[in-house]
């Protein structure tokens, strides 16, 4: 194959079906133009070399094609990539925050193999980062493919911009009170300047909170945590075995889903942290959806099987563990002799906690209405 | 103190970026095919890469700035651009665009430092 055409076919595999029949023999004529007059200059034909030099002038077949494409020639271009660089740093932190209190978790814990603990931890760093850089580059260049460009991008307010304050861990310090005093003296400077004062804390810190307990669930429910030591008690020196009823298998998904749900609006929340009308208005259902799995769960009445030495007993209960004289009759669970007394123990904390935590989602249902419609 | 080459190069690539299109906008005024028009460019003193300019022309085509048509000659078969009638009134607001900066810029580097 001629030397012209070897070019030409690897530029037009690159270029889209109905133009490249068109791009292609422009190029051609460009291609014997350049040849023809270096052929001029010399008085002669050109050899395979000097016609390769010229083609290397006219550029890399890849790099060629590529001007000629519409759209985008950067996945994150310059608009969009401070927005990127900012998801990504704050993200970074966020994990890293994650994680580190995975890691003190499981040393808390005592698992035992501190080398291995801290290995795992920052092999789940690395992964879950680079999920994330990946994640936040597809959606940008998705932004870019598609020319979105969503209203926060140019219709942003300056009440919001204290998201921003995340990328800067002076400001984190002081979120969780724990800041040095020059961090801390650093924020109260840059607040002083640059917006007004408000009294009570940052509505953002809620939302943190929140972030970090809904992430490292959603972690340890999808397997990706182990707390070490959970799912298993102590009973007079007998390691019990704690396993999970089927209504966790069937409400698995459903969980995750709310656990997940729980880490959007967070996300949304620090993102606007004085929307605490836009917080209230997505909790509501959440609270919702809360209630129905607190009620299913409640209602499927049998929530764990515990075992030791080839022996199984159900924790299971209902509404007629719902009064203090169930609660009265409960021992001391490090006390419990026998496995039996175990399960009726667990049956009656089983049945008030999911009770007690029915009664704080309608509470706290109705607490996010109220602000929803007050804006406060 | 010495110039840092490197960053004249970035800098000067720069500033050319956005003349080139008046000037080949300028240049499309009489018609041209890619070779002969990049021959004006450089003759005037404006090289331009070939795979700047050929892309460069078939986007201002699709933004109605140009009409092209394949015409026969030399023996081979090129394809021919000019100015359209929106290209001619682009041509022309830019051009005021250019001397509006080109004055202003001439004002403040001639002021005394």
């Amino acid at each position: 194959m001629d030397m012209i055409e070897r070019y030409l076919n690897a530029v037009a595999a690159q270029l889209p079906q109905a133009e490249r029949e068109d791009i292609v023999a422009e190029l051609r004529d460009l291609i014997l133009s350049r040849f023809e007059a270096r052929e001029d200059e010399l008085g002669r034909a050109l050899n395979d070399e000097e016609k390769e030099v010229i083609l290397r002038e006219i550029g890399h077949p890849l790099v060629v094609a590529a001007r000629y494409r519409k759209g985008p020639d950067a996945l994150v271009g310059r608009e969009l990539f401070p927005y990127w660089l900012f998801g990504v740093k704050a993200g970074l932190m966020v994990l890293g925050a994650v994680f580190v209190l995975g890691l003190v978790v499981r040393l808390i814990g005592g698992s035992g193999n501190f080398g291995q603990d801290i290995a795992q931890s920052f092999h789940g760093f690395f992964g879950a980062g680079l999920t994330l850089i990946g994640a936040a580059t597809l959606g940008a260049a998705l932004m870019e493919h598609y020319g979105v460009r969503p209203r926060w991008l140019t219709e942003w307010k300056v009440r919001d911009l204290g998201v921003f304050g995340l990328a800067d861990t002076a400001q984190w310090s002081s979120a969780v009170g724990a800041g040095s005093a020059k961090a801390a003296a650093a924020v109260k400077a840059q607040s002083g300047a640059l917006r007004p004062r408000r009294e009570g804390r940052w509505p953002g810190s809620e939302a943190v909170g929140s972030l970090i307990v809904n992430g490292l669930f959603a972690l340890w429910w999808i397997g990706a945590l182990h707390f070490p030591g959970f799912g298993h008690i102590s009973m007079r020196g007998d390691d019990v075995a704690i396993s999970g009823a089927p209504i966790w298998t069937t409400l698995h998904a459903a969980i995750l889903v709310y656990a997940l749900a729980h880490v959007a609006v967070d996300l949304v929340s620090l993102a606007q942290p004085y929307a605490v009308r836009l917080r209230a208005a997505c909790m509501v259902p959440l609270h919702a959806a809360g209630l129905w799995l607190t009620w299913t769960i409640f209602q499927a009445g049998h929530w764990f099987d515990l075992s030791v030495n080839g022996q199984t007993t159900r924790v299971e209960g209902g509404q007629a563990l719902l009064n203090v004289d169930a609660l009265k009759a409960l021992d001391r669970l490090d006390g419990a002799s026998d496995l039996t007394l175990l399960a009726s123990n667990l049956s009656v904390v089983m049945t008030w906690v999911l009770a007690v935590a029915a009664f704080g989602l309608v509470c706290a249902l109705l607490h996010n209405l109220w602000r929803a419609a007050a804006g406060r | 103190m010495a110039l840092d080459v490197e960053l004249f190069e970035t800098m000067r690539l720069e500033l050319r970026r956005g003349t080139l299109v008046l000037a080949v906008l300028a240049c499309l005024r009489t018609e041209q095919y890619g070779y002969s028009l990049r021959q004006a460019l450089a003759a005037d003193g404006l090289e331009m890469e070939e795979s700047t300019l050929y892309p460069l022309l078939r986007r201002l085509e699709s933004q109605g700035l140009l009409d092209s048509e394949w015409r026969e000659e030399e023996r081979r078969k090129k394809r021919f651009y000019r100015l359209s009638v929106t290209g001619v009134a682009m041509l022309a607001a830019l051009t005021e665009e250019w001397r509006g900066i080109n004055a202003s810029v001439d004002r403040i580097l001639s002021q005394p430092g």
